[in-house]
């Protein structure tokens, strides 16, 4: 089904180096408005700092609600990285080369609007969240709770996050050496320097091939660890109905994986429509990470039905009139309906037809359809859970989000997509050694009058 | 990896051609030797043991759960072995992997002994006790005020047990059409009658390839889902309501997942015997011993995960009920049991596949998938057993106390070997009627696998078609 | 491989793309005129199957990096778990001082943690980056042209050249080494 990229080597390097070497028109206007947008949102964060959370629309005992929900979508996207790069890297997919490292690098920045969406104002005085984190104070013995899930959570976070950082990395290095050849002057310096003196010996070649199976194989448990170790900030306790389910984990993961790959595919139409590399990414490849989409949103599905079924199982009335709320009662009924529409029946289906899967258009407005469904997801598992009101509650406040925590999540979105942005103009965004390897290893097999298209495998 | 690896592609240059392929399997499918007799009347042998001790046991009645954990044991191992390997052929044919076809046949044959499983399963839905006992169920009982009929589980549970049989049979047959055809055109009198009945017409046009291929695609697609539901309806209404306070959403798909490793572990305990005594080493290389041992890797830590994220959030959460559903199936009477099955399920795969020598060798997959094997009947053992001793439901659904082990005696150990020599039984009389390394996908490998020089090496060159 | 520092000169001939040939002949001409192994290289803009121009199959020990690393993140976890838990005893949601589950989390993450960083060490050591003399480079080597490049003494360096162009380099350059 692979359809060949038809170029040579120099070729590829005009294709994909062209906005490195130079600047795209639109490029600096778009990277100007995210930044302001961005701004906004680092002026709501200063302001949330010097007043405290009361400027956001929480009230007791909802302590849980935009930010986290955030925190876990974000969370949630950045899995798209490594499922695309590692998975298909080890089942030796062809249809990766083009797509790893913008998933690698969504990754990376998704991360980091993660750490920025919650967790810190979480900790109280976010200035000495650190304090709660590393083992600190040798003077007093305090020492940090291991035994608290907010311990395990930035310990894989910042596990995941250097592990993705130095993939993305390792893997830049050949195609520094690229830039590093097609540039003069200062910029040859630096990108030489980045490349750490890259020539393309074939034992750097292999050291390449080998890293790329063993960091993925090293980084596929971390990326499982992360999102479980996030569902269980909220399924390890059991004071909120709902949440204590022991499915929470794979459920997570599955939805991030779901939400990510999604992503993913956003990213790739937007790298057609913007680069202009529809040389490089062809329709095959959007037909191929769609129909990974029909399985990863079909076991998603499933780990949904189960937590539903579960949920029932218990019989327990506070659970039964927590899934009342979540599904008959306002406002969270059109929220949930609109879940279900946008992660599942409207995407889904549509996917299963092969026009749908190798059209840029719809591929766009599926995969976006997707993260609306998989962003309300979230909200619903935390919000509802957390307003129902407990045996010893005395104040019952609902909540609305304020204008401070939509300026957050809005600088968010603007951070992924200036940060990428950014790093397509300072580096290639599409492999391109992996694509060269691609159009090396290829080959087509010819029986009779049909040409089957081959690759070498080693 | 690199291609001057001789073990890799074992049998390339003996059966370069289709004709050579077609000739060669079929002699080997014809012959049967004395080991084959002796295991037929070895399995034959276990079976009646089997079936004496289910006599002893219906002699005690269908009244006590209790008594009837040993052989729910029994018939979850079968469902988790046997009924299990079809998937290592439907997975890997799904993602178009070359390496499966040697194999994907006797994973295939696999879907015969689900009529043995749905036999298997007969006399539970006698034991498991109709739903007024006051236990909870999939099926809300009381949910939509008006109770459900008492005997939903066992109805729905046996149609679907019934469907996924005849799923696992209806694969098998598409799948070896093209073979049925060609032992018709090879064989005469009676047989040749028989095989023409079983082609159904078969004479390989373009249009019966293409619906064999859709056929298969849909089939297997439709045996993995029918494979997950049967574990979520008996893993919930035939394990999990039976034990006040054990609510675990995630146990049905953990015991798919241990499932299927003890699927692959099946498949690759064939693989071996077939390649060092059954004369098909030419077939069954190296390369499909990595693939499932690979599997068995990748599955062991799934194992850890899901097990890990049920013990974690009910050991953090400290319910009673919850704690003490750890203490019956972990910290209790079946500790021993559950040390034995996190070693060879879970610690073996993991710890030795990491090693290059081990996971690119014949034996190395074939001790650990002994290895899980053992482990999963230990753990279907510990689970079943442990969960049909538990007598009595109580309105607050948590336990009363935690039942003390149950040991088998000799009924129960008949029946355990009953069932496993039952599987094979079946397993290898229906090697007898198809051949068990399909001809077809052999053939149609010869296409796609390609060795050819590339400037001063050698590569092989693999075709995807679409 | 040499006793002392000295400077050597190295010279590179560039091939053609899509002569993978030539360049197999001219390594094996290289090879034939008494040179190590260690003295020519091969440099291409994309990774070839292995042995393609018959080169030697690089080793490496990368995967004992991992190990390593893993064996390191895991006991640093453990004393860290451990040690502040024993250091300041406080009884939470009533579980043990050592709670096995959590600590397993935290030991899990540092274990995977140490394992990339000393694979990533490992990638970039025995990749042997980094790498401060480039030596004889052509900037075409990445647009897909093939290099050899020969790193010898002074006296040896003469010949090689000859070998090169003689075996069907475009171009020869020459360029500085140090060893």
């Amino acid at each position: 089904m692979q359809e060949h990229i038809d170029l040579d080597q120099k070729q590829v390097n005009e294709t994909l180096l062209k906005d490195v070497v130079g600047t795209p028109r639109w490029w600096l206007p778009a990277v100007g408005f995210l930044g302001m947008v961005f701004l906004a949102g680092v002026g709501a964060f200063g302001y949330l700092l010097n007043k405290g959370v009361g400027v956001w629309g929480q009230n007791r005992p909802v302590f849980w609600a935009f930010d986290m929900t955030n925190f876990v979508f974000w969370i949630g996207i950045s899995h798209a990285g490594i499922m695309i790069s590692a998975i298909l890297r080890l089942t030796q997919a062809e249809w990766r080369r083009p797509v790893t490292r913008a998933a690698e690098v969504l990754t990376v920045f998704s991360l980091t609007a993660a750490l920025m969406a919650a967790p810190l104002t979480h900790t109280g005085r976010p200035w000495r969240s650190w304090l709660w984190i590393f083992p600190y104070d040798f003077e007093r013995g305090v020492w940090p709770n291991v035994r608290s899930a907010f311990v395990w959570d930035p310990s894989a976070v910042m596990t995941y996050l250097t592990a993705s950082t130095l993939f993305v990395i390792i893997a830049l290095l050949p195609d520094l050496a690229v830039i590093r050849d097609r540039t003069t002057g200062m910029r040859q310096k630096i990108y030489g320097f980045l490349c750490l003196g890259w020539r393309g010996t074939p034992r750097q070649w292999k050291l390449q091939a080998v890293a790329g199976i063993l960091l993925s194989a090293l980084v596929l448990p971390v990326f499982v660890s992360v999102h479980s170790i996030v569902s269980w900030d909220f399924a390890v306790q059991i004071g909120v109905e709902g949440w204590h389910s022991t499915i929470f984990a794979p459920y997570f993961i599955i939805g991030a994986i779901h939400s990510g790959v999604s992503a993913v595919a956003t990213v790739m139409v937007l790298m057609v429509w913007l680069f202009k590399w529809d040389k490089v990414l062809r329709p095959d490849h959007f037909d191929a990470i769609g129909r990974l989409l029909i399985i990863v949103a079909t076991v998603w599905f499933f780990a949904f039905f189960l937590e539903w079924v579960f949920a029932l199982y218990t019989l327990e009335k506070p659970e039964l009139v927590l899934r009342e709320l979540q599904v008959f009662k306002m406002p969270y009924m059109p929220l949930f309906l609109t879940f279900l529409v946008t992660a599942f029946f409207f995407p889904v289906p549509l996917w299963l037809f092969k026009n749908v899967r190798r059209s840029l258009f719809w591929m766009f407005v599926t995969t976006i359809s997707v993260n609306i469904g998989m962003w309300l997801e979230r909200f619903l598992i935390i919000v509802p859970g957390i307003i129902r009101r407990q045996p010893t509650e005395f104040n019952w406040g609902s909540y609305h989000p304020s204008i401070i925590e939509i300026l957050i999540l809005t600088a968010t979105f603007a951070w992924v997509a200036m940060g990428m942005l950014v790093f397509a103009k300072v580096f290639p965004l599409v492999p391109l050694f992996d694509i060269k390897e691609g159009m090396v290893g290829r080959h087509v097999i010819k029986i009779g009058r049909k040409i089957v298209p081959a690759s070498i495998r080693e | 990896m690199h291609s001057n690896g001789h073990s890799a592609h074992e049998g390339q240059a003996a059966l370069a051609t289709a004709a050579a392929v077609q000739q060669n399997l079929q002699q080997r499918h014809e012959k049967s030797g004395n080991m084959f007799r002796l295991a037929v009347l070895f399995s034959a042998g276990l079976l009646v043991l089997g079936v004496i001790g289910f006599i002893l046991r219906i002699a005690d009645g269908v009244s006590d759960t209790a008594m009837w954990g040993y052989y729910a044991a029994a018939f979850a191992f079968v469902l988790s072995t046997a009924v299990a390997a079809p998937m290592v052929a439907i997975a890997p044919r799904i993602a178009k992997a070359h390496w499966r076809r040697p194999i994907s046949r006797i994973a295939e044959l696999f879907g015969i002994v689900g009529i043995f499983n749905l036999l298997l399963f007969i006399p539970l839905i006698w034991v498991l006790p109709p739903l007024d006992n006051g236990r909870r169920t999939l099926w809300f009982f009381d949910m939509v005020g008006e109770p459900v009929p008492n005997y939903s589980p066992h109805i729905w549970a046996t149609l679907a047990i019934l469907a996924l049989a005849a799923v696992g049979v209806m694969l098998l047959w598409v799948s070896a059409l093209p073979d049925f055809a060609a032992l018709r055109d090879r064989t005469t009198g009676r047989k040749q009658k028989m095989y023409a009945w079983l082609a159904r017409g078969w004479y390989g046009t373009t249009q019966q390839w293409h619906m064999q291929k859709h056929r298969l695609g849909i089939l297997g697609a439709f045996y993995f889902m029918m494979f997950i539901f049967v574990h979520f309806l008996i893993t919930v209404d035939f394990l999990m309501a039976l034990v006040p306070g054990w609510i675990d959403a995630l146990y049905p798909v953990t015991h798919a997942a241990s499932a299927l490793q003890a699927g692959a572990a099946s498949v690759i305990i064939v693989m071996v015997i077939l390649r060092q005594w059954g004369g098909y080493k030419e077939y069954i290389g190296l390369d499909q011993f990595w693939g499932l041992g690979k599997l068995l890797f990748a599955l062991s830590l799934l194992w850890i995960w899901f097990w890990f994220s049920s013990f974690n959030i009910f050991w953090f959460g400290r319910k009673p009920n919850e704690i003490s559903v750890l203490e019956l199936f972990i910290k209790g009477p079946y500790l021993p049991l559950f040390y034995a099955v996190f070693v060879l399920s879970f610690a073996f795969p993991l710890f030795f596949m990491i090693w290059n020598p081990i996971r690119k060798s014949i034996w190395g997959p074939t001790v650990l998938a002994v290895g899980v094997l053992i482990g999963i009947f230990l753990d279907r053992i510990r689970m079943y057993v442990a969960g049909y001793s538990v007598a009595d439901q109580s309105p607050l659904h948590a336990m009363d106390h935690v039942p003390v082990a149950n040991k088998p005696d000799i009924a129960d150990i008949f029946i355990l070997f009953g069932a496993i020599g039952g599987s094979i039984l079946i397993y290898l009389l229906a090697s007898r009627l198809i051949p068990i390394v399909s001809i077809w996908e052999q053939k149609e490998l010869l296409l796609y696998k390609l060795h050819k020089p590339f400037h001063r090496t050698h590569v092989r060159v693999m075709g995807k078609p679409d | 491989m040499m006793p002392k520092m000295q400077f050597k000169r190295s010279v590179i001939g560039l091939f053609q793309p899509g002569s993978e040939d030539t360049v197999a002949d001219s390594m094996d001409a290289l090879k034939a005129g008494g040179y190590t192994e260690h003295e020519y290289e091969l440099l291409t803009g994309t990774p070839y199957p292995e042995g393609t121009f018959g080169e030697a199959e690089p080793k490496h020990s990368l995967f004992r990096y991992p190990l390593i690393g893993a064996a390191c993140g895991f006991i640093i976890g453990l004393i860290l778990t451990s040690g502040t838990q024993l250091a300041y005893p406080l009884i939470t949601g009533g579980k043990p001082v050592l709670s096995i589950p959590p600590m397993a989390i935290i030991m899990y993450e540092g274990t995977m943690l140490g394992a990339i960083l000393f694979t990533v060490l490992g990638i970039i050591i025995e990749s042997r980056l980094p790498r401060l003399f480039m030596g004889a480079y052509d900037t075409r080597i990445t647009e897909g042209w093939i290099g050899v490049t020969v790193t010898t003494t002074e006296d040896r360096i003469g010949k090689a050249e000859e070998i090169l162009r003689k075996s069907g380099a475009r171009e020869v350059k020459r360029g500085w080494e140090k060893s």
